[in-house]
């Protein structure tokens, strides 16, 4: 590849990176053995925990789908099954469901408890951009 | 012991008497279950609803009770625990174990009020400060919890959480729950503590609950569980979606997303108003008695 086209090519992944079309548009289902990767990919990442008995989860759901597409290419969602996954539970001192954990830069920075409005995830979300 | 009925109304606040009484007059057989105590209505004062310039809550309800009964409606005071459905009925289980069998339900629970209000409540919330046994027992296996509340909804979570926990202590006031809720209880090992809870203690997570007469229990867990299961809690059941606030959705019949199932009063929204429950109630009962009658010819 000559040093023109190694110019083209880092050009096409910086658009393709700003235009977010690299960003799940919604969410990613994750475990314990691929959490941290998702984790540090993204900027911004928040990973909904839940399980399949549990009624304000499934409150949540369609919420979280919402906010994934609405804010593709700012933060990336993922979606964390606490019973198969005890173990990201247990690190993360998950004892209530749902919690929402948001990342920054790969690092813990904040963790909501319950069943929420879109709006006001939405504004939470904006103002850690 | 069971009981039949066309429409079952779930909840005796304004919103529910008013449904019981439009649907009464409708010649189908209404039953409407709760407790008018829980009402948001019953410690208030009305002074602005059309024609009344000053009543007492507690006088309305007592009024709207005799009213429903007088039109045919049958009134159980009992909390309902369990509401399914039953092939093309509906099954609904209150605490004394009574099963009512129902064509049609209207949802009239109103909005449950489950904050206690105590420091610490709000600080750990997510890290040992659970509303939701059903949601959250598991996190707390072989570990010591509280429940707190005096009504249906505190011994179903004390009775649920005895099978994770090490140890369950039941703080309350003063219960009001059946005798069958509380010989239920009382074959687990669940611990009834008489006390008022002071303040939730803890660093990352709960450590101990104080009560206000000084005592400390060391717990990890407090499940605070006040009242009963409200509109909310039992249309998840059914499998109907409420929006994350709690709110039902309903058309302008007061219809839910399930077929036979109508919601009325404060769990459909703002503003949690006696005109609105009424003006609902009259709503959600006219139609689920049309519904039960056009299925019945």
């Amino acid at each position: 590849m000559d040093e023109l086209e190694q110019i083209r090519e880092r050009k096409r992944q910086e658009i393709a990176a700003s235009s977010g079309a690299d960003w799940p548009s919604e969410p990613v289902n994750v475990n314990d053995g691929n959490i941290n990767d998702f984790i540090k990919r993204y900027e911004t990442v928040l990973v909904d925990c839940w399980a399949p008995w549990c009624g304000p989860c499934r409150m949540l759901a369609p919420v979280i789908d919402a906010l994934a597409k609405d804010m593709q290419g700012k933060v990336a969602f993922a979606k964390l099954n606490t019973d198969e996954n005890q173990k990201t539970a247990m690190r993360y001192t998950i004892e209530a469901i749902p919690t929402l954990l948001v990342f920054k830069d790969g690092e813990l920075a904040d963790r909501w408890v319950g069943a929420r409005p879109k709006e006001d995830l939405a504004r939470r979300l904006q103002a850690m951009l | 012991m069971n009981m039949d009925a066309d429409v079952a109304i779930i909840g005796l606040g304004p919103a529910g008497l008013q449904a019981a009484i439009h649907a009464a007059r409708k010649k189908v057989k209404v039953v409407a279950l709760g407790k008018s105590a829980s009402s948001a209505l019953n410690k208030a004062e009305v002074e602005n609803y059309f024609g009344i310039t000053s009543a007492k809550g507690e006088d309305l309800l007592r009024i709207g009770r005799e009213q429903a009964q007088r039109f045919g409606a049958s009134i159980v005071e009992e909390d309902v625990i369990k509401l399914v459905k039953d092939g093309d009925a509906f099954r609904i289980v209150t605490e004394t174990d009574l099963e009512v069998q129902a064509r049609a339900v209207v949802l009239a629970m109103g909005i449950r009020r489950v904050k206690l209000n105590v420091p610490g409540e709000k600080e750990f919330l997510g890290r040992g400060v659970s509303y939701c046994a059903s949601c959250d027992g598991g996190f707390f296996r072989g570990r010591a919890v509280a429940v707190i509340g005096e009504e249906s909804e505190a011994a179903e979570s004390a009775i649920l959480l005895s099978e994770y926990a090490s140890h369950v202590y039941w703080i309350h006031r003063g219960l009001k729950v059946s005798p069958q809720m509380l010989e239920r209880a009382a074959s687990t090992k669940i611990e009834m503590v008489p006390g008022d809870p002071a303040k939730i203690l803890g660093e990352a997570s709960v450590t101990a609950l104080d009560l206000k007469d000084g005592r400390r229990l060391d717990v990890q867990g407090v499940f605070i569980a006040l009242g009963a299961k409200g509109s909310m809690e039992l249309a998840l059941e059914l499998g109907i979606l409420p929006d994350p606030s709690g709110k039902i959705s309903v058309d302008e019949d007061c219809r839910t997303e399930m077929e036979m199932v109508y919601a009325c009063g404060d769990v459909t929204g703002m503003p949690w108003q006696l005109a609105r429950a009424v003006g609902q109630g009259a709503v959600a009962g006219d139609n689920a008695a049309k519904a039960v009658r056009q299925g019945k010819s």
